[in-house]
């Protein structure tokens, strides 16, 4: 069994609702992944393509014939091959900029002094600028566009510095630009998403190599967050920071060996704030994500560390689904303390979290081990009945969803001698009482599946169950033992 | 006629009584013929897997409403003689098994126990409506013959078989409760074979299979006395018992097999649906990233580049590269 995977431009990009400072906890991210490389890019090109002067695209797509009157910035189409990631490349449209010479110099220049048209001159600079830094260079060869290479870090270093020292720099229509060129820019230096191994031999150079502008581009991005002008609000609009941010993270990770424990720690005490002191928590999800892939590396055996991590990290997290699983298909005898760890931990009183246990339960049951399965069973559909039985419809129609799930029913065909008599009476005295009529066409479901499973089980069950029902019914005080299996029927039907 | 001194006449009289009425509510043997031949995926003719497979259902649903073994027994002798007189198509056969169950429900339970019709329909997840019910009815006992009494059946032997073994006996042996038995019954009903025995044979023949279980030799000679006086073919009962034995033996073996979940169908409402659907976690994008085989702690000096700026990310004082793994202010909270 693996885990499932899901067609991910079936996902609309998600917008966060707010971007903290860089410095705090690391903020809130969607639960949705991030959409492809591709779309990314090529909506970054195909504007820039669109901002530029007719004849420079005619330059573009009809090659270049008096190219050598200007020195433009060219990109590299390497590195767009490289980038794309399906073996095509994207259209040589990340654009030749005006010649540096016709840029004119960024001056930081404090807003006071410039009232309304140099204000519009300076924003009108700033987004050249940006849209400058957009071009991406090959640091691969160090010989190449050197001069091309010098403007750009020149560029680089006046918007970090204007964007550190002006104030009203930051307006609205800068925020997409900005966001492109920071995207355009951290995105390169990313496998593509397609790419499931992890390479390290072709990765490695492309990072460290651009570390020159990128350096620059990541303080650049810290500045623009830091601004006293940052308006949340409006980088809302513009940005997938989660996207963003995870990569950094996860690139961070997987290259900074040395970091890694310290990382981890972070990581850690992240969540164990998370778990024992506030009830919401940013960004916990995305970390998960980052730790899927950390767990998915880990060496066998699995260091008594990292066991320690599960249990008292991960077990009273509610949001561990991938993680989890990635601990299961490692060792699969930890199995155990996870579901018997979401047991004691399992919610009393929130419905919604409720519906949430039972869904990581699903998951982990379907691709828990057979023997694995054995030791959980009986405190597991314990919890499950009573989950049955929850006034909460959503609660109890999750909990009889499990019996929808063919791999869960054959764990429960295997030991139904157990499992049956543990959820019989919960299921028929349900189905009487219930209110819900889907809740009852649920339970008919199950009950029938538990007929066709093993018919003189659940025979034998109704039998005592109507007799304990006629016991009852008769004010009678006699305990009975009930639903044991195979316990002979009362006398008399 | 001395042993059966003991039983009391009235009980031997009921039971002569229905020895007499039975072969009228037999189903016709040629009809049950045609049923056994046809093969088994005929879209145009029920076959004998078609009209078990309905009969399980059936059972399904008797057990789920509550209904007692006599309206499952009922249903299914109706069901039977309707399938041996007339050529019904397989996709009418929901229809006419939850009728029958319906019919039979009337006659035999209470007022308050009986489900309305549509309940039926929703639960057993069937095509046809209340309406299409109401007309099944009508053609049934049209062809049944209306009023339809009561039929006698094996259940109606096997009641008077216990209680007449149960004076032969005089108290000395352990009999199978009338709940293991009606189980037992239920069992064979599922299979088309044995519609074809008579009913006062098929129980005896089931009383005697589960008695031979006991190894009784009083309970073995009743079993006698009772084949003799309803003038039962020693033949017969062997071959029937023969029959009953197999079929018990798979009974009891409680064999899983696999359900066929594809005839359920799972309706969920629209919120758990959705939260079905968000909820399916997805591996992310990110590529593995593999456990170095070098100690990582040792290379902490790139922390410090990091630190200053990190500061809010460390969540207990004074930690920094190299601390313990866990905090101790959280190994006491952890332990809570």
């Amino acid at each position: 069994m693996g885990v499932k995977t899901k067609d991910l431009s079936s996902f609309p990009p998600f917008l966060r609702p707010s971007l903290p400072p860089l410095l705090s906890p690391i903020p809130s991210y969607p639960q949705h992944p991030t959409p492809p490389l591709e779309t990314q890019l090529v909506h970054v090109t195909r504007e820039e393509h669109l901002s530029l002067s007719l004849s420079q695209r005619h330059r573009d797509d009809h090659g270049d014939d008096q190219a050598a009157a200007v020195q433009p910035l060219l990109p590299d189409h390497r590195l767009l091959r490289a980038v794309g990631g399906e073996g095509g490349w994207l259209p040589p449209a990340v654009y030749a900029p005006r010649p540096p010479e016709e840029v004119p110099q960024l001056l930081p220049v404090p807003l006071s002094e410039f009232p309304d048209a140099p204000v519009a001159e300076l924003h009108d600079l700033f987004c050249k600028k940006l849209q400058q830094c957009c071009v991406l260079f090959d640091f691969l060869d160090c010989v190449a566009d050197l001069k091309g290479k010098e403007i750009k870090r020149a560029a680089l270093n006046e918007l970090v510095e204007s964007v550190a020292t002006s104030r009203g720099v930051l307006i609205e229509p800068l925020y997409p630009e900005a966001i492109k060129m920071i995207s355009v820019n951290i995105f390169r230096t990313l496998p593509p998403s397609e790419n499931p191994e992890f390479d390290p031999e072709e990765d490695e150079p492309t990072l460290e190599a651009s570390w020159p502008h990128l350096q620059l581009v990541y303080e650049f991005f810290l500045r623009f967050l830091e601004s006293p002008d940052f308006q949340p609000s409006m980088a809302k609009r513009y940005v997938d920071q989660k996207f963003v941010l995870q990569t950094i993270l996860h690139r961070v990770y997987g290259k900074l060996l040395g970091l890694r424990a310290y990382i981890r720690k972070q990581i850690n005490n992240i969540f164990l704030r998370f778990i024992y002191e506030t009830e919401h928590f940013n960004g916990v999800a995305e970390l998960l994500e980052i730790l899927g892939s950390i767990i998915n590396g880990f060496a066998l055996p699995l260091k008594s560390e990292h066991k320690q991590f599960l249990v008292r990290v991960l077990i009273p997290l509610h949001t561990l689904a991938y993680c989890v699983v990635q601990f299961m298909e490692k060792d699969a005898t930890v199995t155990e303390y996870i579901i018997r760890g979401l047991l004691k931990y399992w919610p009393k009183t929130c419905t919604q979290k409720e519906v949430m246990f039972l869904g990581e339960i699903e998951e982990i049951l379907d691709v828990i081990e057979p023997s694995q399965f054995i030791r959980v069973q009986e405190p597991l559909f314990k919890q499950i009945a009573a989950c049955i039985s929850s006034p909460h419809f959503q609660v109890a129609e999750r909990a009889l969803y499990f019996w929808n799930n063919e791999y869960i029913l054959s764990l429960i065909e295997e030991n139904c001698q157990v499992i049956l008599p543990l959820v019989f009476s919960t299921l028929y005295r349900v189905s009487k009482e219930h209110w819900n009529q889907t809740i009852v066409s649920l339970i008919y479901n199950v009950l029938k599946t538990f007929m066709e499973m093993n018919s003189k089980l659940f025979d034998d069950l109704t039998a005592s169950y109507k007799g304990d029902e006629a016991v009852s019914g008769e004010g009678g005080a006699v305990a009975r033992p009930g639903g044991a299996p195979g316990a002979p029927p009362p006398d008399g039907g | 006629m001395k042993d059966l001194q003991s039983v009391d006449s009235l009980l031997l009289k009921e039971l002569k009584l229905c020895c007499a009425k039975e072969s009228s509510f037999l189903p016709r043997d040629s009809g049950l013929r045609i049923l056994e031949a046809a093969p088994a995926e005929n879209h145009n003719a029920v076959s004998a897997k078609c009209r078990d497979a309905n009969v399980e259902e059936l059972w399904g649903l008797t057990s789920f409403f509550g209904y007692s073994a006599q309206t499952f027994v009922q249903a299914v002798n109706m069901l039977d003689r309707f399938l041996t007189i007339m050529k019904v198509q397989p996709k009418h056969l929901p229809c006419i098994g939850v009728c029958c169950l319906h019919m039979a429900a009337k006659m035999v339970e209470e007022e308050h126990v009986l489900s309305p019709t549509r309940e039926l329909i929703r639960i057993s997840h069937s095509k046809f409506t209340v309406s299409d019910l109401g007309r099944m009815e009508k053609i049934i006992s049209e062809k049944l013959g209306s009023p339809e009494p009561q039929a006698v059946t094996a259940l109606t032997f096997l009641h008077l078989y216990r209680s007449a073994f149960e004076a032969l006996t005089a108290g000395r042996e352990e009999l199978p409760s009338i709940g293991t038995l009606e189980a037992q019954l239920k069992a064979c009903t599922c299979r088309l074979v044995f519609s074809k025995a008579k009913p006062s044979v098929l129980a005896l023949s089931l009383l005697a299979q589960e008695l031979n279980a006991l190894q009784s030799t009083t309970a073995m000679k009743a079993v006698q006395q009772l084949q003799k006086h309803l003038k039962i073919s020693e033949g017969e009962l062997l071959h029937w018992r023969e029959q009953v034995g197999r079929c018990m033996a798979q009974y009891y073996s409680g064999e899983c097999t696999k359900p066929d979940n594809k005839k359920l169908v799972w309706i969920v409402s629209r919120r758990t649906a959705q939260n079905l659907q968000a909820n399916r976690f997805c591996v992310p994008g990110l590529p593995t990233i593999p456990e170095g085989n070098w100690d990582e702690s040792e290379s902490e000096d790139s922390c410090e580049d990091m630190s200053c700026e990190e500061d809010s990310l460390c969540g207990s004082p004074g930690s920094d590269g190299g601390g313990a793994y866990f905090p101790s202010t959280f190994r006491s909270t952890c332990r809570e």
